[in-house]
């Protein structure tokens, strides 16, 4: 997939032409060419399972002139598809394009890997399951486990804009033992060896008996390590702050500028993060991706934006799941600067409370600023110190408390996340990630059971 | 793109070169679809016109499949991406291309006529003054999205079946932001059907409402003793996630063993489990599944007991039963997986839900759900998030902004006393999970 932005370049010059040629006076617009291809298998507890090669390749063809945009998509992300989605975009918007017809010879993409490759492939994949789970007696595993190669690239009126081509590997599904089920998501952008050592070290982790202990409800102080504090952020301060929210807004842009946070918070949203999986070198409008901050000493600053709602001060967050649906601004990577605190200081702080290891789902209302974080694993903190592992439970604020609860030290290193993959909004995902210090905030709301 | 006469499918089948002395059979898949989505919001309207085609195809050999997908210019790829890996995958009992059904009617696939969108545009004006009219001004609308689609399938296999359908779906989901003193909150709904005629808009508007204002008007319940009234909003997500544990593969051991191979009973008499894709109101209209097979009604639960299995065609031959046709495709690129079409409780000896309602002696009439329920199969858990009314005398005494029901499953299901004749359908996995009102007498956690 390296080559196929250069199989997308092939006929820069026709379809830069095309997509200039389509734009009328007040209107604005762009191509967009996606090859998505992914290799998955199922794995179970005997090995692997149901091997399947999908390949997708599509063109979409978008127009915005003033409140209205229109978007036509084709499969197919050569010439004659570019045509195609223009001609009907020009029926559709009251124009009607002349496309002189020249043919562009479009050189195959090298195949991704060739047959020994893949064959390899699987049995490393294959080995690594087993590494994970050398006695896999009891235990029930159904996941999908896939590799994943995405390249994009927008034709807009003068240029064509490579948008990148992002590998990972991810694995999803449901682990069960005896009356217990659990679900595993895992993703990361590592490179193949290295991803496998870390899919089987989680897997390894998620595999473990789950612990009998309940969490006790209430209210209760909590310390999240690095991979959990990743998803807080990005549900709490990442989604109010996506320029979408219409008039009103949401809970965090109604208070633009106000502190909400301790001093020397800063959250950013940065797509050039290469090693974090969010990262792209231009968004689905072909706007060159830039880092964004969104809170700055701990006060609301900016907001993520598309050109939909900044027009060309975007901000370089359109995002789209696929090539048939629109770009709205989305998150890319949140990160978060550390402080200086070492984690047991942080346990010691928290006195008698929760740490929290692993965070499986969440999700926000930015309306009304309520997010649910689902706690996979975690341990009590007795007197600054660590102590029984617990079963799943839920935890719950708003975001305004929990940021202003929010203990003023922070950890002393920034980590990736690797629970963070694939944020789905409105039904449709794109790929994230995240990097954060352990964090403690007061006063969350714990609650059992697991969504 | 071009108009199906291409022979594609044909050469795909052709192409995939099958040994049947060795055990090999394949199946040849073409999908053509076009949809119209169309999204208003703060910002605007945004239309998107959707057209594709794509083809799949699976090898067999010994129980082994592998599987491999793409549009039409990489389609001579795939008997070489799929042969690359069969060797490698595990076998599965019964796994080979399907024969011949009956009624085959094989046909190049021609794509389906592009919905309207002057009509799309109607619809959507439509709801939002359904919306305008249930919330008093007191809830609007964020976004709206409406999708419409229609798609044709084309399935051969070299066993010598080959058979072409056709099928359609609309969706609406509406995210709404209720507004009142109290505070404010966004919710998001959402309604399917395989017409959009078949939307019902001032139901979805009704429940948006609710879902909207609810946990803004009234008090948050302490679970208490009491009886329970299970709306369909709330009861059919709970149905849609018992289906699993009739998926013919994986979920048989877990039914097995909560029954005790059926021994016990699933659920109250007073409940049946059915999967029918001709259900009238469900979301799924087709008439055959991703394998070609042509779909049917089963019964999974009957008056309480388990009677039944959802299969694909390997699932059949393993359970030695014809095929109920429930292997569902996604999308072109995602290989059959057994699935549900038009899952719900049959409502066919329900009555009406106001005489349920007058039954509540003292309980919680359920009419929203808050989060997604949990609903724990194996663990044998649930527990629901929900708000609606606490009832007295069969009369809503109280709004209730929030309370927990929880509980084992079984003792849930089957303590169901009685169903109303309501059923409504929520969009559910790979089709549609429906339920009438459930009215469940002195529930421990209501």
């Amino acid at each position: 997939m390296s080559d196929v932005v250069e199989v997308f370049r092939q006929d820069a010059e026709d379809a830069v032409r095309i997509v200039s040629g389509l734009l009328r006076r007040g209107e604005s617009g762009e191509a967009f060419r996606e090859r998505r291809r992914r290799v998955s298998w199922t794995a179970t507890e005997a090995g692997l399972l149901a091997p399947a090669f999908a390949d997708e390749r599509g063109t979409a063809v978008r127009l915005r002139r003033g409140r209205e945009s229109l978007l036509v998509a084709r499969e197919g992300d050569g010439p004659e598809a570019l045509r195609e989605a223009v001609r009907e975009a020009s029926r559709r918007a009251g124009g009607s394009p002349f496309l002189k017809s020249r043919r562009v010879a479009q050189a195959r993409a090298k195949a991704e890997a060739s047959a020994p490759d893949e064959e390899e492939r699987a049995a490393q994949l294959g080995a690594a399951l087993h590494r994970a789970l050398p006695d896999p007696r009891g235990l029930s595993l159904s996941l999908t486990v896939a590799r994943v190669f995405v390249s994009r690239a927008v034709v807009t009126a003068r240029e064509i804009v490579a948008c990148g081509t992002v590998r990972r590997l991810e694995a999803t599904g449901v682990l069960r033992r005896a009356s217990a089920a659990r679900p595993f998501a895992f993703q990361t952008s590592a490179p193949w060896a290295p991803a496998l050592d870390a899919l089987a070290r989680a897997l390894s982790e998620a595999a473990r008996p789950v612990p009998t202990h309940r969490v006790v409800e209430g209210r209760v102080d909590v310390v999240f390590s690095p991979g959990a504090a990743s998803v807080f952020w990005h549900e709490a301060v990442g989604h109010p702050l996506e320029a979408e929210g219409g008039e009103r807004g949401s809970v965090l842009t109604r208070v633009a500028r106000a502190a909400v946070a301790p001093a020397g918070v800063l959250v950013t949203a940065d797509p050039t993060r290469g090693d974090l999986p969010g990262s792209y070198l231009a968004d689905d409008e072909g706007t060159p991706a830039r880092s964004v901050a969104l809170l700055t000493d701990g006060c609301v600053d900016g907001l993520v934006t598309d050109r939909r709602t900044a027009g060309r001060a975007s901000n370089g967050h359109a995002r789209c799941g696929d090539f048939r649906r629109p770009p709205r601004p989305r998150l890319s990577n949140v990160v978060v600067s550390p402080g200086r605190a070492s984690r047991d200081e942080l346990l010691e702080a928290c006195g008698n409370g929760l740490y929290v290891r692993e965070i499986s789902a969440a999700h926000a209302d930015p309306e009304s600023g309520r997010f649910t974080l689902f706690v996979e694993s975690a341990d009590l903190v007795r007197r600054g110190a660590l102590g029984a592992p617990l079963g799943p439970f839920a935890l719950t604020s708003d975001v305004l408390s929990a940021l202003r609860q929010l203990h003023t030290e922070s950890g002393d290193v920034s980590h990736p996340a690797n629970g963070l993959g694939l944020c789905v909004k409105g039904g449709e995902g794109v790929a994230v990630g995240g990097a954060s210090p352990a964090i403690l905030i007061r006063g969350l709301t714990a609650v059992r059971g697991r969504s | 793109m071009s108009p199906g006469r291409d022979g594609l499918l044909e050469r795909l089948l052709a192409e995939s070169r099958c040994d049947a002395t060795a055990g090999e059979s394949a199946e040849a898949y073409e999908r053509r679809g076009t949809s119209i989505e169309l999204v208003e919001d703060a910002e605007g309207t945004r239309l998107s016109v959707v057209a594709e085609r794509g083809f799949a195809l699976r090898l067999f050999r010994s129980g082994r499949t592998a599987f491999a997908a793409s549009p039409p210019e990489a389609v001579d790829r795939l008997p070489f991406e799929a042969r690359l890996v069969l060797g490698r995958a595990r076998a599965r009992r019964g796994a080979r291309a399907a024969g011949p059904v009956a009624l085959d009617r094989a046909s190049a696939l021609a794509p389906p006529p592009p919905p309207d969108e002057a009509s799309a545009r109607a619809l959507l004006a439509s709801f939002r003054s359904a919306l305008l009219a249930e919330g008093e001004g007191a809830v609007s609308l964020t976004e709206a999205i409406l999708t419409v689609g229609a798609r044709t399938e084309r399935v051969a296999t070299t066993a010598g079946r080959d058979v072409a359908f056709g099928s359609g779906i609309a969706t609406l989901v509406a995210t709404v932001t209720g507004r009142t003193a109290a505070g404010s909150v966004s919710a998001r709904v959402l309604a399917s059907a395989s017409r959009p005629e078949e939307l019902f808009l001032a139901r979805l508007a009704r429940q948006a409402v609710d879902r909207a204002l609810l946990p803004l008007r009234g008090r948050p319940l302490a679970p208490a003793r009491g009886d329970l009234l299970l709306d369909p909003n709330v009861a059919a997500p709970v149905v849609g996630r018992l289906a699993p544990a009739f998926f013919g593969d994986e979920g048989d051991a877990l039914l097995a063993s909560r029954t005790r191979d059926g021994r016990d009973a699933f659920a109250s008499p007073a409940l049946s489990l059915v999967d029918d894709a001709s259900a009238p109101g469900g979301p799924v209209k087709a008439t055959h599944d991703g394998e070609g097979t042509p779909h049917s009604r089963t019964v999974l639960v009957s008056r309480g007991i388990a009677a039944g299995r959802l299969s694909d065609s390997a699932a059949a031959i393993r359970l030695q039963q014809p095929p109920t046709g429930n292997a569902m495709r996604r999308a072109y690129t995602d290989p059959p997986a057994i699935g549900v079409t038009n899952f719900f409780v049959d409502p066919s000896r329900g009555v009406a839900p106001l005489e349920l309602l007058r039954a509540l002696a003292r309980g919680f009439y359920a009419a929203v759900l808050l989060s997604r329920p949990e609903v724990d199969f194996a663990a044998d858990r649930f527990r629901l998030h929900a708000a609606g009314y606490w009832v007295e005398k069969g009369r809503a005494a109280e709004a209730v902004s929030e309370t927990l029901v929880e509980g084992r499953l079984s003792e849930l299901l089957r303590a169901v006393e009685a169903v109303g004749d309501d059923l409504k359908f929520v969009p559910s996995g790979s089709g549609g999970a429906g339920s009438p009102t459930l009215f469940v007498p002195k529930w421990k956690g209501a």
